[in-house]
């Protein structure tokens, strides 16, 4: 086994190699995902029932502001499966660019494909995403008269590409906050305008009211259409081809540019650290 | 003399230290606008090979550009100019017991040290029984490791790097670890590796401990090679060097 550096990225020449090397290290990164959910477990005196009370909280606060006290948004069905799916790629962020940051230590002393720490934290966040969806039918079940269907399928279809998108987000964040931390600093408010981009505290219906030019601005949130493509899955909505198809396009496009960015970046990180 | 194990060609590292301050978007744009930076060269043409069966030291005053050294030998950080060329596994032991989780018990951290060094979760399974032993750690190996005693934290993370059948090993001041006993077996095992014809680069302040174990030895300065040769007289010149400067310092204070 020869190395030599530089070469043009970080880790292998090509990016077949690259993958071909993540791949090889499937293992590692199925104990780093697995290892966190532990010690985290560990560390908390309910545990495991975080996986449940997480999710469980995080609706309960949405739906008693927007449900509640601002009635915007009185379908908690709706209003849930939004929130739950953005929450997943929300966190993508943040979680990416932590990956890199918190992990210094290793990433100075070994030399492996660094997408392994994005990935580990996408996978954990994955089973996180995966209990709230739980939740989510233990709430709409009983509350809201909803009874999954054979449209339930295509999450087959949503989650893939939502991984591929939250992927590329992941990296892309990492890839800017390493050398620029003022960004982990944005993010929450990032986050923030997003969710209120997004169409989960507010009806569908409300787009009619404004003009075909914001109407169209609104529609360029990728948010859109994945949220879309989930409430047909979870909750039989109607699906839409024009969202079907966007969501593909945004999904694809910012997994293949975030993890470009990334691995082109790779070489240069641990000056950052 | 077959091929070099490491071969270290006319490497440079710069830094900039907007870069080093952890850049922010202002001071970012400030350098853009300035576009001069300043630059602090922490590795100025360095070459040398360690050839195989050879343990390697390096020694030189704090700020010479040792870590930065091994950084570039490890792989993690990539030079400005010149390559390094790498032949064989290599396992690092720049800080021990990285990639470990303290939370997790030390049974399940093997796993995480092995896999983060490279191997797969069988090849780990193989060397599980063999690894816990070597550490003679017992039951204990079944506690969180943040109950561990510094000596049997280090004691872990040398048993799992000694197990990854490194045929390169890179030591940053650890050279044996434990109490006496497993000091004694922690050399061995080095002297093992080293019959074996592997090779060991060895980083340290322990000059003395250092001209023992390396065969050869180059004395880093200021980002450049200023010696290099058979360990002790390299690590002579580089104590002569050092007492001459303190010397000199004294008489500085004294005037």
């Amino acid at each position: 086994m020869t190395t030599t550096t530089p070469s043009p990225v970080y880790y292998a020449r090509r990016f077949n190699e690259y993958m071909a090397e993540l791949w090889r290290r499937r293992d590692f990164v199925w104990f780093l995902a697995r290892g966190n959910i532990k010690a985290r477990n560990a560390s908390t005196v309910l545990g495991l029932a975080w996986w449940v009370l997480n999710p469980l909280l995080l609706g309960f606060v949405y739906f008693f502001i927007f449900g509640l006290i601002f009635p915007t948004q009185r379908d908690i069905a709706y209003l849930l499966s939004g929130i739950f799916v953005f929450h997943y790629s929300s966190q993508s962020m943040s979680g990416g660019a932590n990956s890199i940051i918190g992990n210094s230590k290793l990433l100075v002393n070994i030399r492996f494909p660094r997408l392994i720490l994005p990935i580990a934290f996408l996978l954990e966040s994955t089973f996180g995403f995966l209990a709230s969806l739980v939740v989510l039918y233990l709430i709409v079940i009983p509350f809201a008269d909803v009874i999954p269907g054979p449209s339930i399928l295509w999450l087959l279809v949503a989650l893939p590409l939502q991984i591929v998108f939250n992927l590329g987000l992941a990296a892309a964040t990492a890839r800017l906050a390493v050398p620029f931390r003022d960004i982990t600093n944005l993010i929450p408010y990032l986050t923030r305008i997003w969710l209120y981009m997004s169409p989960i505290i507010w009806p569908l219906s409300m787009l009619e009211s404004v003009s075909e030019t914001f109407q169209g601005l609104f529609r360029l949130n990728p948010m859109f259409p994945i949220i879309a493509v989930y409430r047909t899955a979870l909750l039989g909505y109607p699906l839409a081809q024009a969202d079907l198809v966007a969501m593909v396009a945004w999904c694809l496009a910012i997994g293949v540019i975030g993890v470009a960015m990334f691995i082109k970046f790779e070489g240069r990180m641990v000056r950052y650290l | 003399m077959s091929a070099p194990a490491i071969k270290v060609e006319n490497v440079w590292v710069r830094f900039r230290p907007y870069v080093d301050r952890r850049p922010t978007l202002r001071r970012s744009l400030a350098t853009f606008r300035h576009k001069e930076t300043q630059l602090v060269e922490a590795l100025k043409g360095v070459s040398f090979e360690v050839q195989k069966g050879e343990a390697f030291g390096v020694v030189g005053q704090n700020g010479a550009g040792k870590s930065t050294l091994l950084r570039v030998m490890a792989r993690t950080l990539r030079p400005d100019e010149g390559r390094v060329v790498v032949r064989g596994r290599m396992s690092t032991l720049l800080q021990l017991g990285v990639g470990f989780n303290a939370q997790l018990s030390g049974s399940r951290n093997i796993y995480l040290g092995g896999l983060v060094a490279g191997l797969n979760k069988k090849q780990v399974d193989e060397r599980y029984d063999e690894i816990v032993e070597y550490s003679e750690l017992g039951d204990a190996i079944y506690r969180p490791m943040k109950t561990y005693s510094s000596g049997m934290f280090s004691r872990l993370a040398f048993a799992v790097a000694m197990h990854l059948d490194p045929e390169i090993l890179l030591l940053d001041e650890v050279l044996a670890v434990g109490d006496e006993g497993f000091k004694e077996k922690s050399m061995a095992t080095m002297h093992e590796l080293l019959d074996r014809s592997g090779s060991i680069v060895f980083v340290s302040h322990a000059v003395r401990q250092l001209a023992d174990f390396c065969d050869r030895a180059a004395w880093l300065d200021e980002g450049r090679v200023r010696a290099i040769g058979e360990a002790h007289g390299v690590v002579e010149e580089y104590r002569e060097f050092v007492q001459r400067r303190r010397k000199e310092l004294r008489a500085q204070g004294l005037a």
